[in-house]
């Protein structure tokens, strides 16, 4: 028997029962991305009722544009957990990326259009780094990217230099505060685009399907012709493309950036927690940039709704936590193939039981 | 490890040459130095307790938010009229216990140590700030702050060395000479392997993740006794200096693999390199891009003497493919 | 075992049909003189065989007879030391997976290999994904089309768009089977794929054999199920020891003839010693034990000093019922230890208990490989390891494994060595030197002498009287019905989760055993 093999996960109890049909409505609706849509507007409609200046359009407004810079990097990392991996190195590029443009602008007035594809291009070089070592040096995603982060903070600090960006020309805080249609920021087109075009691709292209295949059983996907190296390479080179996407958003958003932009409001763990919250799996193969994307925007109206209740806006970080192990004790159950009501009767037994069973 | 040492001493050797002032008041400046290399003794002490956790297998994202909360439960108590002692212990223990929970959560619903203990991080980080308030607590009695700060023995030895070294010297004991740590590293080489030779694997990793907080409560205690006062913002961004030392140290991150003495030698290393540069003129941020560098730089020598000794991609990526979790172990490699 | 990294060029457009797949002209596919050997151990030794178009060929012979390997190296997944694979007249040389199945050949593996997050529907297509109008769009519209068709032709009535975990072994197989129409592979092997099916799913998977036979698709199989064998074959190959036995006909062929051929005449030599029958008072007493579907209502003893052998099938139980025993599985009905009723529900408590388990797959299960020999002894007995205060003692841990590695003779370079220097044989010498330092009353053994070469064998055997002469009670399992006559008492058999039958001393034969394993009950 080949050790190599790895089994499907759990057949059920009875073999030879066919696997229930499901309609194409039935699979909608136990969507990750339905439920989290549903409990976001539940959210915002409770906090609107207890106090009303929460539903007003320009609220409204400031979440979508402030939920953006998280939404990209989101998507940006759920690329990378899709083949089994973790990027914190993003708050790294979304820093060097926002200094570096923001001097570029404040400095010489560069237009925004013209930091783009600098943006774009020094997150493709960066995250290509963490893509060669995770591939070439073996070393797992966690460390690398950990070393990347140190790394390209403290080159983030040296282009600072001590200064900070300040004034930047007016059309930053244009377009990354006034909105274009009534209650609708400009910010969130880069967010809506990069969400639609990623989708897409993950879908639609041999590209994104190889992430799910190599995420699931990269053994098996080499085996089927899938160039896994070059898949994990260029995963991570996405991921560092937008979150150099980001980081300009960023810059337009706070119409500022420093030495500490990034670091300071624990994007980079959010972007994870939105990417697990979203219905990714951290263990590959499994989820979607559309479930990140709503899940950045759920964590932001939380986050607000929880300073509009009157809580103190300290325990937005707690509130993320909670969700976060909210969502992974879903994940879990929903990966455990229980019904609903079987989980509702009681946690998962506690007992050590091994990963292979025995195999007579 | 011996390349450990090797480094540490190539270090040393550069720093005797380039910087005029890094022996000039005698072994004891040096020494002190150490004190000085801002946050090395609280790091490495934070890096001894997730040790514990990596040694199984597993990681705790949470350390660095816990010595901070530790820090601000402690002044809190202490505000509130505790005996500074006392308050200290109690902070500790109550660190400890979330340890407990959080090692509890993780075994019993099977989730992954990485998301869990992130969790964990979030919550801390809110709870201190919330805990502490507009004013972060302050004015600790002089000989608390002396004894875990900043007082020295015999007038060259921070205190805090001495703690330090306390602990490290528990810290390789529990590991390499006790029971428990003989269980803890067979669990991390090969969980599975370890529940069939009845080792209770879920106990173990509940105690590590229970070392892992009491060492960040420590830590938290010797901080706020540093600063004088019960700040929330230093404990997080300690994590991944203290991740980096365990990793430097040669611990395998997927567990098992690895002697305390390297994280030892590792925390020196780092120690020494920030205030070593700094004497030497350069900025402490190119001291922190060095970490960086070294770090990679390692691990890269070590990825590819490990292609030498045979282990291909495949087998990569059987390990990667097998196991249930990122943090996971990878089961042992075909014995026949 | 190695793979070339080359890469395949792509596939181009899938045109999707069966007659696709057989418009590949039919092809005979043999094996010349093929010998492999995986460390020191042979697997395949000078075996020659070939699989005609419009055959079922199936391979027969015990555990380790070389069958499996034999596929494996005709499908690229192996490479053989010595020999050539000929298709259609033409040598193939450097066979990878992968370019094996641009040839046409496809190998349904024992265990299914799927992607358990991707629909059936992808999974049946990774790889030769069929693109849409941009080269590097994926055409989902065409694979649904697509799949449905191969879906019927292997009878799979599933919704392609569930996620392939929901579907059930003999579903993932079908699905395996459709893999290979969708790759336009018309040399199909299965890889014991009957083992883990009922019989009413094994009967589908024929029909879809019949039929791919009808379209000259050349086929092989392998199958410990003689009935199965003789139901649906063409040609049997028997294998044994790595060498190939006999070839004959269906029309030829018969169950005493096959099992003669397995099992070989030369059973003379090693014989049976003579044991007394026990009159030891009984250690572990199962009574009812049961968890359906793996195994129910299952009761028997083993006294001391006594040995038990359990037979059986791949797939009918029997390890399952150890780790039930040994407290990994959930189960209902009683497991008594002395005669007081043992709560079996942790591995930890079976072993402070005096219950210990040697598991199957050593290299999964068993051995910590990176660790040092002598860690690797005292794994099982850190809580009894000698102190000073909490401190432990290693020159008394290291003397205690260099007893016990000395008494079941275990060969290493050092006691420090990691344990995956050792040979396969050594360490599982090792691991029983874990045991026994554990000082069990019952110790189980599941397939002790999986991965053992030879010569290790007979001194496991050895080992094994020597354990039970000491007066533990010894459980064993095993696939090799000649170790377990050799060894046993008392021989149980199970069939699809049952015990069937006892035999017990003289009574212990290979021909009462090989019939009792596949289900007859021969007086």
């Amino acid at each position: 028997m080949t050790a190599v093999s790895q089994s499907l996960g759990r057949a059920p109890a009875r073999p030879g029962t066919r696997a229930p049909r499901s309609s194409a409505l039935r699979r909608f609706v136990r969507r990750r991305e339905l439920l989290l849509v549903i409990i976001t507007v539940a959210v915002f409609l409770i906090t609107d009722a207890v106090n009303s200046g929460f539903g007003t359009g320009g609220y409204i407004s400031f979440m979508l544009a402030d939920a953006m810079p998280l939404a990209i990097l989101a998507v940006g990392q759920t690329i990378v957990c899709l083949v089994r991996g973790i990027d914190l190195s993003v708050a790294g590029v979304l820093g060097m990326v926002a200094v570096s443009t923001g001097f570029l602008a404040q400095d010489h007035g560069a237009s925004v259009w013209l930091m783009l594809p600098l943006a774009l291009g020094m997150g493709i070089g960066l995250g290509v780094i963490n893509g060669l070592f995770v591939v070439f040096a073996r070393i797992p995603p966690i460390i690398v990217t950990l070393g990347t982060l140190i790394v390209y903070q403290g080159v983030q600090e040296l282009i600072c230099a001590s200064r900070a960006v300040e004034t930047l020309p007016p059309m930053y805080a244009k377009l990354g505060n006034d909105n274009f249609l009534p209650d609708i920021p400009y910010m969130l087109v880069p967010g809506v685009l990069v969400t639609v075009v990623v989708a897409l691709i993950l879908w639609r292209t041999a590209w994104g399907r190889s992430l799910y295949a190599v995420g699931s059983n990269a053994e098996a996907a080499f085996r089927a012709g899938i160039r896994v190296k070059w898949v994990l390479i260029s995963a991570y080179t996405v991921c560092g493309m937008l979150a150099g996407l980001g980081g300009l958003a960023f810059l337009v958003h706070y119409d500022s950036a420093d030495s500490q932009s990034g670091l300071s409001t624990s994007i980079n763990l959010s972007s994870i927690a939105a990417a697990l919250i979203g219905g990714t799996l951290l263990t590959g193969g499994k989820g979607g940039v559309v479930g990140s994307f709503i899940a950045a925007l759920f964590l932001e109206v939380t986050i607000q709704a929880v300073i509009v209740l009157g809580v103190p806006q300290v325990w937005d970080q707690a509130a993320v936590g909670t969700l976060l192990l909210a969502a992974i004790l879903v994940n879990r159950y929903q990966a455990s193939g229980r019904s609903l009501s079987q989980a509702l009767a009681g946690p998962l037994r506690s007992r050590w039981q091994p990963g292979h069973g025995g195999a007579q | 490890m011996f390349s450990l040492v090797f480094i540490l001493v190539v270090e040393l050797l550069f720093f005797n040459f380039a910087v005029s002032s890094f022996w000039g008041g005698g072994w004891g400046s040096s020494v002190s130095m150490l004190g000085d290399g801002e946050n090395f003794l609280f790091t490495s002490m934070i890096a001894l307790g997730v040790m514990f956790v990596i040694f199984a297998g597993d990681i705790d994202l949470s350390v660095g938010a816990m010595s901070g909360f530790a820090g601000v439960m402690m002044a809190e108590f202490h505000l509130g009229g505790m005996n500074i002692w006392v308050a200290v212990v109690l902070a500790v223990a109550i660190a400890a216990l979330i340890g407990l929970i959080q090692g509890l959560i993780i075994t019993y619903f099977k989730l992954e140590s990485l998301l869990v203990t992130l969790a964990g991080w979030f919550i801390l980080q809110s709870a201190a700030l919330a805990w502490e308030g507009a004013v972060p607590p302050y004015g600790f009695p002089k000989h608390f702050d002396s004894l875990l700060g900043t007082g020295t023995v015999a007038g060259t030895v921070p205190n805090q060395l001495v703690i330090f070294a306390i602990l490290a010297l528990l810290a390789t004991l529990i590991v390499h000479r006790t029971r428990f740590g003989r269980q803890l590293v067979l669990v991390g080489h090969n969980r599975d392997a370890a529940g069939y030779a009845g080792v209770r694997v879920s106990v173990t990793r509940i105690r590590a993740f229970v070392l892992s907080a009491t060492f960040a409560g420590i830590a938290g205690m010797c901080i706020a006794a540093t600063y004088s006062t019960a700040d929330d913002n230093l404990g997080p961004t300690l994590l991944l200096p203290a991740i980096t030392a365990v990793v430097l140290g040669g611990v395998d991150i997927f567990g098992g693999a690895g002697l305390v003495p390297g994280v030892i030698v590792a925390s020196f290393i780092l120690g020494w390199l920030t205030p070593g540069l700094l004497q030497d003129g350069v900025s402490d941020t190119w001291a922190s891009i060095a970490i960086g560098v070294l770090l990679l730089g390692s691990l890269t020598v070590k990825g590819i003497t490990d292609r030498r000794q045979g282990v291909s991609m495949l087998d990569r990526l059987r390990a990667r493919s097998a196991t249930a979790t990122p943090g996971a172990p990878p089961p042992a490699p075909d014995a026949t | 075992m190695t793979l070339t990294a080359r890469r395949p060029k792509s596939h181009g457009a899938l045109e999707a049909s069966l007659d696709d797949a057989a418009q590949r002209p039919a092809v005979r596919y043999e094996a010349r003189h093929i010998t492999k050997a995986f460390g020191g151990a042979l697997a395949l030794s000078d075996v020659s065989v070939a699989f005609e178009p419009g055959e079922i060929h199936t391979l027969c012979g015990e555990n380790g007879a070389g069958k499996s390997t034999l596929l494996k190296v005709m499908a690229g997944i192996h490479q053989p030391d010595d020999g050539e694979i000929v298709l259609g007249g033409e040598t193939l040389h450097a066979l990878t997976p992968r370019s094996a199945q641009l040839r046409g050949i496809y190998l349904v593996p024992q265990e299914p290999t799927l992607m358990a997050n991707l629909s059936a529907l992808e999974n049946l297509f990774v790889g030769i994904l069929p693109r849409g109008r941009l080269r590097f769009t994926v055409d989902w519209k065409q694979m649904e089309r697509s799949a449905g068709e191969f879906f019927s032709q292997v009878g799979l009535e599933i919704d392609p768009r569930e996620p392939a975990s929901t579907l059930s072994i003999a579903q993932q197989q079908l699905l395996e089977c459709a893999r290979a129409l969708a790759h336009r592979c018309n040399i199909i092997f299965f890889d014991e794929p009957t083992s883990p099916l009922t019989a009413r799913e094994a009967d589908v998977l024929f029909a879809v054999m019949r039929q791919l036979r009808e379209r000259q698709f050349t086929l092989g199989f392998i199958s410990h199920r003689l009935d199965e064998v003789l139901e649906i074959s063409d040609r049997i190959t028997v294998l044994r020891d790595s060498r190939l036995v006999t070839e004959m006909t269906a029309a030829g062929a018969s169950r005493d003839a096959i099992v003669s051929a397995m099992v070989g005449h030369d059973i003379a030599q090693r014989q049976r010693p003579h044991r007394e029958i026990s009159t030891q008072p009984t250690v572990l007493e199962l009574r009812g034990l049961s968890h359906p579907p793996e195994f129910s209502d299952v009761s028997f003893t083993v006294g001391r000093g006594e040995v038990v052998g359990l037979a059986g099938l791949v797939g009918s139980g029997r390890t399952e019922i150890a780790e039930a025993i040994f407290g990994l599985r959930p189960s209902q009905g009683t497991v008594l230890l002395d005669g007081k009723p043992f709560a079996h529900r942790s591995p930890h408590r079976s072993v402070v208990a005096g219950l210990i388990y040697l598991p199957e797959d050593r290299g999964h299960n068993g051995v910590f490989a990176n660790v040092q020999l002598t860690r690797n002894i005292t794994a099982a007995v850190i809580p009894k390891l000698q102190r000073a205060g909490p401190l432990l003692l290693p020159a008394e841990e290291r003397e205690m494994a260099e007893r016990a590695a000395e008494r079941t003779r275990v060969v290493a370079p050092s006691l420090e060595a990691p344990m995956s220097s050792l040979s396969g044989g050594n360490q599982q010498r090792a691991m029983f030197s874990r045991w026994l330092l554990a000082q069990p009353r019952v110790a189980i053994f599941d397939e002790p002498t999986r991965g053992v070469d030879v010569g290790a064998k007979e001194d496991i055997y050895k080992i094994i009287d020597e354990i039970s002469a000491s007066g533990i009670a010894v459980l064993m399992i095993s696939s090799e019905l000649e170790e377990l006559v050799f060894v046993c008492d008392r021989v149980i058999a199970i069939y699809e989760g049952r015990p069937v039958a006892e035999v017990v001393g003289d009574e212990i034969t290979l021909e009462r055993l090989g019939t009792l394993i596949v289900g007859e009950q021969a007086k």
